[in-house]
């Protein structure tokens, strides 16, 4: 088993950090960093994505291209994006100029065990994202270098990428000790958080 | 028995675009290929490729977020590797979206359920087993389902798909 990489910013550093220069944008959150940003910041331009490991970046270049005007940011996770490496290729094909994806890497798959991520300690996610062909793509280990630098990168025409290299956080998942429900046969599952989301967000974004 | 025949690109597109569809998001389809040939040259529907199937589903619904009328364009075998998306996105999330699915190697002479072959065979019980309604296109005439599809998606809130029987000519 490797181990993690050295890494010197906290995830609440970080989400900070982007919550001082959020203005209009749409952010799409996921994994561990997910909870942090939704209690803390929680507009309604947010979307959250749960249950569909690797979908976050490509469900918010789908906004983008909707709203062109509208900036997207995606933060999202190591694992996740491991899930879904061709939609680096995808996101860099379409071109998206107001679009940063931030991927905290943190080198596990944190609620399932701390299990590491495949090739940690020796792979870039922002060397992947420079040769998929994103416009920019750097990253960071500490949070100095990345505030020093982050208003200049919100200037620069996507698609943008940031990697950065985080303290690990998140509690291992617990399996809810709820007494099961029984899907009645013939009726629709209940819907997802998701779809009683994004809803306000088509609105939000209409004003 | 002949049960299905090519459906042309031309009236296709023009089923298409007379929905109102602004986007066709597509992983390329040998069976579809005549259709994207021709949608990859128009400005309206934007056609948008994406490397995965399952990024199409994610793409549609952050457009429909944004306000636009998304088809996904895929093949069966796309499908089959998208559905954690198409569960966890497109029918838990309840999107409106149009799935146009290729059966790629579909004998005109069988329907699909007929076939030796999984990938043409399972694609129907599949999207059954998801509750996802769908509609076989087996000729000219039945490009009419494009509009009985989206308006059914947009009825239940959740997607529909198309099944094109034959490769597009």
């Amino acid at each position: 088993m490797n181990n993690p990489i050295p890494s010197k910013i906290s995830v609440d550093a970080a989400l900070n950090a982007l919550d001082k220069r959020r203005e209009d944008q749409v952010v799409v959150s996921t994994m561990t960093v997910m909870k942090p940003w939704r209690e803390q910041f929680e507009s309604d331009r947010d979307l959250f994505c749960v249950g569909f490991m690797g979908g976050a970046s490509t469900f918010g270049l789908g906004v983008q291209l909707a709203r062109p005007d509208v900036p997207v940011w995606i933060f999202d996770g190591d694992g996740s994006l491991a899930m879904q490496l061709g939609s680096l290729l995808t996101i860099a094909n379409a071109a998206p100029r107001k679009f940063l994806h931030i991927v905290f890497h943190n080198g596990i798959y944190a609620t399932s065990g701390a299990q590491p991520v495949l090739a940690e300690g020796r792979m870039s996610f922002a060397e992947m994202a420079k040769g998929a062909g994103y416009a920019e793509a750097v990253r960071f280990d500490d949070i100095e270098s990345f505030e020093l630098a982050l208003d200049d990168l919100l200037e620069v025409e996507g698609p943008v990428f940031i990697e950065l290299l985080t303290e690990p956080t998140g509690e291992s998942f617990k399996s809810p000790n709820n007494v099961p429900v029984v899907h009645p046969e013939g009726e629709r599952a209940l819907p997802s958080a998701l779809a009683s989301r994004w809803p306000i967000v088509n609105e939000s974004l209409q004003k | 028995m002949i049960y299905a025949e090519s459906i042309p690109a031309e009236p296709f597109l023009n089923a298409i675009q007379s929905v109102g569809f602004t986007d066709v998001v597509a992983v390329p389809d040998t069976h579809q290929r005549s259709l994207i040939d021709i949608l990859s040259k128009h400005e309206t529907p934007r056609f948008i490729q994406a490397a995965t199937e399952d990024e199409a589903i994610a793409i549609a619904a952050g457009l429909i977020v944004g306000g636009r009328i998304p088809l996904v364009q895929i093949q069966h075998a796309g499908l089959y590797a998208s559905v954690n998306h198409l569960r966890g996105i497109a029918e838990d999330g309840r999107f409106p979206m149009v799935l146009l699915i290729g059966l790629l190697s579909r004998d005109a002479e069988l329907l699909p359920h007929e076939h030796g072959g999984s990938m043409v065979r399972l694609a129907q019980p599949l999207l059954d087993t998801f509750d996802i309604p769908h509609y076989l296109m087996e000729k000219e005439d039945d490009l009419n389902f494009i509009e009985l599809a989206y308006q059914s998606a947009l009825e239940r809130e959740g997607p529909v798909a198309l099944l094109v029987g034959v490769a597009t000519s």
